[in-house]
């Protein structure tokens, strides 16, 4: 019954998943999209908190720093929320449905930037928190006039050559993604992988780089 | 004279600029402006689809008002839906009240201004049948937000 229109940009579909009006799919693309998201999140669920070593310069003294599992259960918790907002959206089929699960992969970013007491962190988070705020309004707001200048919301209706989607539409998914997954904004992300705490930090590299895989895929086949 | 590290050329510049963590918003905002002018630009190509798959009807006398989806309960009732095959129970459950917003709705105008104030307003069609990912999506995200307050605020204990 579900026929992706273009199968040049991402492959034939694999898998269709039908949640109502929703229609989720899994193409070769974002399989692969999927199954590296899935196997991050796996990741997380087993791996346990780096330990940090502090070398004193110019000697041979180090510390080692004391660090528990139980300090980053936070972390821990919100990167596997991370993991799992990214695996929706991954194989999500529906504009709104992507947007939603795009602002909870933002949103558990912030959770675990915010975990941190690093006072340098938590101002980057603060920093991120705006960003992701002001990130709404172009990701909500790219869905709403994709609704009323189309009148769906299903990617396989909009895929086809016979929807046209507006440019203003997309330049605001795509600027909507960017804040949410912080993709292009490695110059605050530093200041977050010098704290403890890895491989939960890499949840939010791993996130906002398949999202924005994910993005210039929805964008081009639109 | 001795030139300080990253006050050279131009391109230094605008590069300290950029690496300030404080100027991450106001780069971003800047960046959304420009677009949003870009699209105030192509407004007038922008046309209202007429043919909409979740339509609308606003009715100020109505209790339920922006919700009011008409039809009997339990019974069949035609609501649109992308792909009707998915949802082969649609219409079915639209416009069921429970004895409560019944009671609500016949006694005060202001039910449709209640509904995401009590489980089991109405279950609305569009929103639990046919998009009910949607609904999962967003009270997910709900949740993890109030995990996240909770945790900053009572991590000193």
């Amino acid at each position: 019954m579900f026929e992706l229109p273009v199968t040049t940009i991402e492959g034939p579909e694999l898998f269709v998943l039908e949640f109502g009006d929703i229609v989720n799919y899994f193409t070769v693309y974002t399989a692969v999209l999927f199954t590296f998201a899935l196997l991050f999140t796996i990741l997380v669920i087993i791996s346990r908190p780096e330990r940090q070593v502090d070398f004193a310069f110019g000697g041979d003294a180090f510390y080692t720093k004391d660090i528990t599992p139980g300090q980053f259960r936070f972390q821990r918790f919100m990167a596997l929320a991370c993991g799992m907002a990214t695996l929706g959206a991954m194989m999500s089929g529906d504009v709104f449905n992507f947007t939603l699960f795009t602002s909870m992969v933002g949103i558990t970013n912030i959770g675990i930037v915010a975990a941190y007491r690093n006072r340098h962190v938590l101002n980057a988070a603060f920093q991120y928190g705006i960003v992701a705020m002001i990130a709404t309004v172009p990701l909500f707001g790219s869905a709403a006039i994709i609704l009323a200048t189309t009148g769906t919301l299903s990617m396989w209706a909009l895929f086809g050559p016979a929807i046209a989607v507006p440019l203003v539409a997309k330049i605001f998914l795509v600027l909507g993604v960017m804040g949410e997954g912080m993709a292009p904004f490695y110059v605050a992300k530093a200041e977050i992988t010098r704290a403890p705490g890895a491989p939960y930090v890499l949840m939010i590299h791993v996130s906002s780089l398949l999202l924005f895989l994910r993005v210039v895929e929805i964008v081009i086949s639109m | 004279m001795k030139r300080r590290e990253g006050r050279g050329t131009w391109i230094s510049r605008i590069s300290r600029t950029i690496s300030e963590l404080e100027n991450l918003a106001g780069l971003y905002a800047v960046l959304f402006i420009a677009v949003t002018v870009l699209g105030a630009f192509t407004l007038t190509s922008l046309i209202y689809h007429d043919d909409q798959l979740y339509p609308k009807t606003i009715d100020a006398a109505d209790p339920l008002n922006p919700y009011q989806r008409g039809g009997t309960p339990f019974n069949t009732t035609d609501v649109q839906a992308q792909y009707p095959d998915n949802s082969p129970y649609l219409g079915y459950v639209t416009a069921y009240l429970t004895p409560v917003t019944r009671f609500i709705a016949d006694h005060t105008p202001y039910m449709g201004t209640t509904i995401v104030a009590h489980p089991g307003g109405i279950i609305d069609e569009i929103l639990y049948n046919t998009r009910g990912l949607d609904t999962v999506a967003e009270t997910s995200i709900l949740f993890v937000a109030f995990a996240i307050a909770a945790h900053l605020f009572r991590r000193d204990e």
